[in-house]
């Protein structure tokens, strides 16, 4: 079988029954990281060795019938912020930690290699999840990340080789971190299913902190289906990360054909969005009219941009405190990150208190609405992939609205992000559903629903012709 | 609609910024982090034009610690 663009779910049954073999696969997407990754700037390194190695011994395993799951034998690329061993560099992307080393594992990493998967490759981001104020795509030192599907469009960002490695079938899914945006932007961009989970669901043990309220692991696929197959292996309790919360995540995989889903709408939640992104949420809302009600709902009246944009720059300046006072960050690649964390130091610490008690009441008004539904929705980007060289619109810089990201990461909410349509130019566009807290499953459920009466997401780009 | 900026208040902001990394500034970037000041003075005027009471506590995690618990 043509492994690529199969689904994990896919590619996890013809291992299982022998008619794919671990290392067969594992050739074929090194084969297409080493020739394919450069053309989007979505490899960091490509981990050879290691991925031959654990393929080799995923192959034995199940030979002998000791299978191990869903995830057994399947490849995956980390997002370079999340440390591993072997001298394997954790680069952050940001160019003065090229050589940055660890020794040892990050729980994520240590959970995937438990449950089988092998890891191929330290994919690109943003320089320090761009932390730093970056405008622009080209704020990485392995270039700017590039959307599959066109040559100008940017990736999104962070988890920008996160993105483009899946939406290219580069690999079948990959692990990134939001901490506001991304997660869902590099799915959006590059037409891929992207999974935020909630705050504290999955271990952040050895990822690089950017900022330590607001910082999420997880996973993006071609399916919500793959999505629940990986957090099922990664989520859980963590003895080196006290934030990991003592919850049993199991995913639920029970068929979604007829259930009926509540649905909400904040009222005007696309009204600033690019047009077709609008267009696209307004047909969505007629899709999902057929497996579900649609309710408007109103917001208390609270700044949630600016309490979770005050926490995100406040701790990042924090965690990076010294390489923005000792001057390091001239070293980054977008001009803008030499200096614009300088302007931190003006957060007073009593704002940044206030940010947080405001939060509680975001986290409780939030509870309020989603306890009467099963996800709200909305688009999940307001705008579709950006020119490579101009400056982009940014939630977390301020100079466009997004709601629901800010509601979403300052209450620690999980959002998956779904395909639902295309520009003019054919770039692809994204639904949101975002859950009440622990509440993965419903919105993998629902996403579920929506990928079984869409099709956006069986559509690839035309990676071989180019 | 975000309560206005202090614009006394930027400019005392600035010359904090301006006083710490001055040095290594261009002017061109100086003019960029006056508009980063003016975003974050923005936000912190957004922010105290919403009420709290004295029982609003901050989301932030606090354990008491013991290494032999």
């Amino acid at each position: 079988m043509n492994p690529v663009f199969q689904t994990v779910r896919e590619l996890a049954e013809a291992v299982r029954t022998r008619r794919l073999s671990p290392v067969a696969l594992v050739e074929t997407v090194l084969a297409r990281l080493e020739t394919l990754g450069p053309r989007y700037n979505a490899v960091v390194t490509v981990t050879r060795e290691r991925a031959l190695a654990q393929a080799r011994r995923a192959e034995g395993e199940i030979a002998a019938g000791h299978w191990r799951g869903p995830l057994h034998g399947i490849p995956y690329g980390a997002k370079d912020l999340l440390a591993t061993a072997g001298g394997i560099p954790t680069t952050w992307g940001a160019a003065p930690l090229r050589e940055q080393r660890f020794d040892f594992d990050a729980t994520v990493v240590r959970r995937l290699e438990e449950a089988g998967a092998v890891l191929v490759a330290k994919l690109a981001m943003v320089e320090l999840a761009g932390g730093m104020g970056y405008r622009q795509p080209n704020a990485s030192f392995t270039g700017p990340g590039i959307s599959p599907w066109g040559t100008d469009a940017w990736s999104g960002g962070s988890s920008s080789g996160s993105g483009s490695a899946v939406a290219a079938g580069l690999v079948p899914f990959a692990i990134g971190s939001e901490t506001w945006g991304s997660i869902l932007s590099p799915a959006a961009n590059c037409g891929v299913t992207g999974l935020r989970p909630t705050y504290g669901r999955v271990s952040r043990h050895g990822a690089m902190a950017l900022c330590w309220t607001l910082d999420k692991l997880g996973p993006l696929a071609l399916t919500a289906d793959d999505c629940g197959l990986v957090l099922n292996a990664i989520a859980g309790p963590d003895p080196h990360d006290s934030t990991a919360a003592d919850r049993p995540f199991r995913y639920d995989e029970a068929d979604v054909d007829g259930r009926r889903f509540r649905f909400g709408v904040v009222r005007d939640v696309a009204a600033t969005a690019e047009p077709a992104v609008r267009e696209a949420f307004a047909r969505s809302l007629d899709v999902l009219a057929k497996i579900g009600t649609l309710d408007e709902v109103t917001l208390a009246d609270l700044p949630y941009e600016a309490i979770t944009r005050t926490i995100l720059m406040a701790e990042a300046a924090s965690a990076f405190e010294d390489m923005i006072e000792s001057g390091a960050i001239a070293g980054l690649t977008a001009p803008e990150d030499h200096f614009t964390a300088y302007a931190r130091d003006t957060i007073l610490a009593k704002d940044y208190l206030r940010a947080q008690r405001l939060r509680a009441l975001v986290v409780r008004e939030a509870d309020r609405v989603l306890s009467r539904l099963d996800a709200l929705v909305a688009p999940g980007r307001p705008g579709v992939a950006s020119p490579l060289d101009r400056e982009f619109r940014s939630a977390a810089r301020g100079n466009v609205a997004d709601l629901m990201g800010a509601i979403g990461n300052a209450a620690g909410l999980p959002a998956i992000a779904v395909p639902n349509g295309f520009s003019e130019a054919g770039l692809p566009t994204s639904l949101q559903f975002m859950g009440r807290a622990w509440g993965e499953n419903t919105i993998l459920a629902a996403a579920r629903a929506w990928q079984g009466i869409t099709d956006f997401h069986r559509r690839h780009p035309p990676v071989e012709e180019r | 609609m975000s309560p206005a900026r202090d614009p006394v208040e930027v400019d005392l902001l600035l010359a904090l910024v301006r006083h710490r990394y001055g040095q290594r500034l261009t002017g061109e970037q100086l003019e960029a982090l006056r508009r980063a000041v003016e975003t974050i003075a923005e936000h912190a005027a957004a922010l105290r034009a919403a009420p709290l009471t004295n029982a609003d506590a901050p989301l932030a995690p606090f354990t008491p610690f013991r290494a032999d618990e």
